[in-house]
């Protein structure tokens, strides 16, 4: 298993948010859903081995990343996109993506190929030479995805990656989702159903920092049928019907 | 055959059907899009032996040819100062110009991609260091040489050095544990402020701060716990197994 997580518990001050969280994941896209402030973010965070876990146990691509040679090693297997992608607006895109590629530890002979892949990748060559502060929300979000495949991670944690994409370049990244996944383990966060129904082989829902499903997309839309849950498409319904279910049991216990 | 041999003209068993654009293409790209390191660039590359570690030390907002610029027409200014009136100015500005580069050397306010920084296999507080030492370095430097312009005693061309690495370690510290540049350069300011008044109070006059020898000790006191704060704040936590 590329991610082995154990009863992982992040606070922030008195809040909790993420609450003793237990998942596997192996090869395969794996998306997380959930609501807005569910622990996505920093579940995500936490394997990105940006933010330390409160407590609990994490292990990822089989190393303790809790060590500093183990973490290094992790890290340039890594991939990563954040929610907030922040930018050097005078930098050009090859020369962000290739920042990154350089601080990935990736051999620099191989840096200006794997560059110009992964810019061609996300579909950006014909803006490669052009400097980031000229680009459009989405092509930055590209831009992000771009610098997180760099490297061809084992990992590769994405959070909210199609905020911003037109629906042409949600299906193109789809497809390239699908095909990392055949590869690597692929981690993606977001409120997007569809995106989860079209590229995920798995699927975990979040809310108040736990998570309160785990199964195939499929299972999760089945969850919905005759729930009479809101939502238009099948797995909106079964998100909603699974998210009501959890939210009833812990409104019973208190 | 691959692009590489196509670009070059070694392809001469291979017939058209063996052509791959895609890998030519690529090919090229990469040649066109990648950036030349320039020679400051290289020449980090050899001393830190990580292409990466050079990379981020080249980006240092504090190292821009127009932020050096700066600091050397402060310094020069400083020392036109010096001459016209006699006063040591190179020796109570430089340290404030370095606190100043220090606190905008790294950090989240600083780098836009810091969140993502934090992720690389090249480490933040290697990054933090290595740009933290050029910068101090650099300004040492130029400090050096406008004090040295400027005609100053042998003591007062000397004496900053030693209250500047305190200040730039206090303004190191305020801007790494508050995750922001200009707390740290308003921190430097201020301690170095303080210090130079409250010499001149005790003293009467204001070079106390740059040519008493028994600050010595204390200033370099106080820059090591600047430093032990430093490490602290950007220690490695651990217990996550």
């Amino acid at each position: 298993m590329n991610v082995e997580v154990t009863d992982l518990t992040r606070k922030f001050g008195r809040t909790r948010a993420v609450a003793g969280v237990t998942l596997e994941a192996g090869p395969g896209v794996f998306g997380l859903l959930g609501p807005n402030g569910a622990g996505k973010t920093s579940l995500l965070r936490m394997m990105a081995t940006v933010l330390p876990p409160t407590s609990g146990a994490l292990r990822l691509l089989g190393r303790d990343p809790g060590g500093y040679g183990p973490r290094r090693e992790i890290r340039r297997r890594l991939g990563y996109l954040p929610q907030q992608l922040g930018y050097y607006p005078g930098f050009t895109v090859a020369d962000f993506v290739e920042y990154f590629a350089l601080l990935k530890d990736m051999p620099p002979r191989q840096v200006p190929r794997a560059v110009a892949g992964a810019i061609e990748d996300v579909g950006l060559g014909d803006k490669a030479r052009v400097k980031l502060r000229t680009l459009s929300g989405g092509m930055l979000r590209r831009v992000g995805i771009a610098q997180a495949i760099v490297n061809e991670p084992e990992l590769l944690l994405l959070d909210e990656p199609t905020a911003g994409l037109d629906p042409e370049q949600r299906v193109a990244f789809r497809t390239l989702l699908r095909e990392f996944g055949q590869r690597a383990t692929v981690i993606v966060s977001t409120h997007l159903v569809e995106d989860v129904a079209a590229a995920c082989t798995e699927v975990a829902l979040m809310d108040a920092g736990r998570i309160v499903f785990h199964g195939t997309p499929a299972e999760l839309t089945a969850r919905g049928e005759g729930s009479g849950a809101a939502g238009d498409a099948p797995l909106e319904r079964g998100y909603s019907a699974v998210l009501a279910a959890a939210r009833s049991t812990v409104a019973a216990r208190s | 055959m691959n692009g590489d041999d196509l670009l070059t003209g070694r392809y001469d068993n291979a017939g058209p059907h063996d052509v791959d654009l895609n890998r030519v293409w690529l090919g090229v790209a990469a040649q066109v899009w990648c950036r030349r390191p320039g020679p400051v660039e290289r020449a980090a590359r050899r001393l830190l032996r990580s292409p990466g570690l050079a990379r981020a030390l080249v980006t240092t907002p504090s190292l821009l040819l127009g932020w050096v610029i700066a600091t050397a027409v402060v310094l020069i200014a400083g020392a036109g100062f010096t001459l016209g009136t006699g006063q040591p100015w190179v020796a109570l500005l430089a340290p404030a110009v370095a606190a100043v580069g220090i606190a905008y050397a790294y950090g989240p306010g600083i780098d836009p991609s810091w969140e993502l920084s934090q992720s690389m296999a090249v480490g933040d507080r290697m990054v933090l260091l290595v740009r933290a030492l050029t910068v101090f370095g650099l300004n040492a430097a130029l400090g050096l040489a406008a004090s040295a312009a400027s005609g100053a005693a042998a003591a007062v061309t000397f004496g900053w050095l030693v209250p500047m690495t305190a200040v730039c370690a206090l303004a190191l510290a305020a801007a790494t544990v508050t995750r922001s540049a200009n707390v740290g350069v308003a921190a430097g300011l201020a301690g170095w402020v303080i210090t130079i008044l409250a010499d001149q109070t005790a003293e009467g006059r204001y070079t106390a701060a740059v040519t008493d020898p028994s600050l010595v000790l204390p200033y370099l006191a106080f820059a090591a716990c600047c430093v032990a704060v430093v490490l602290f704040a950007t220690r490695t936590p651990r217990g996550t197994q």
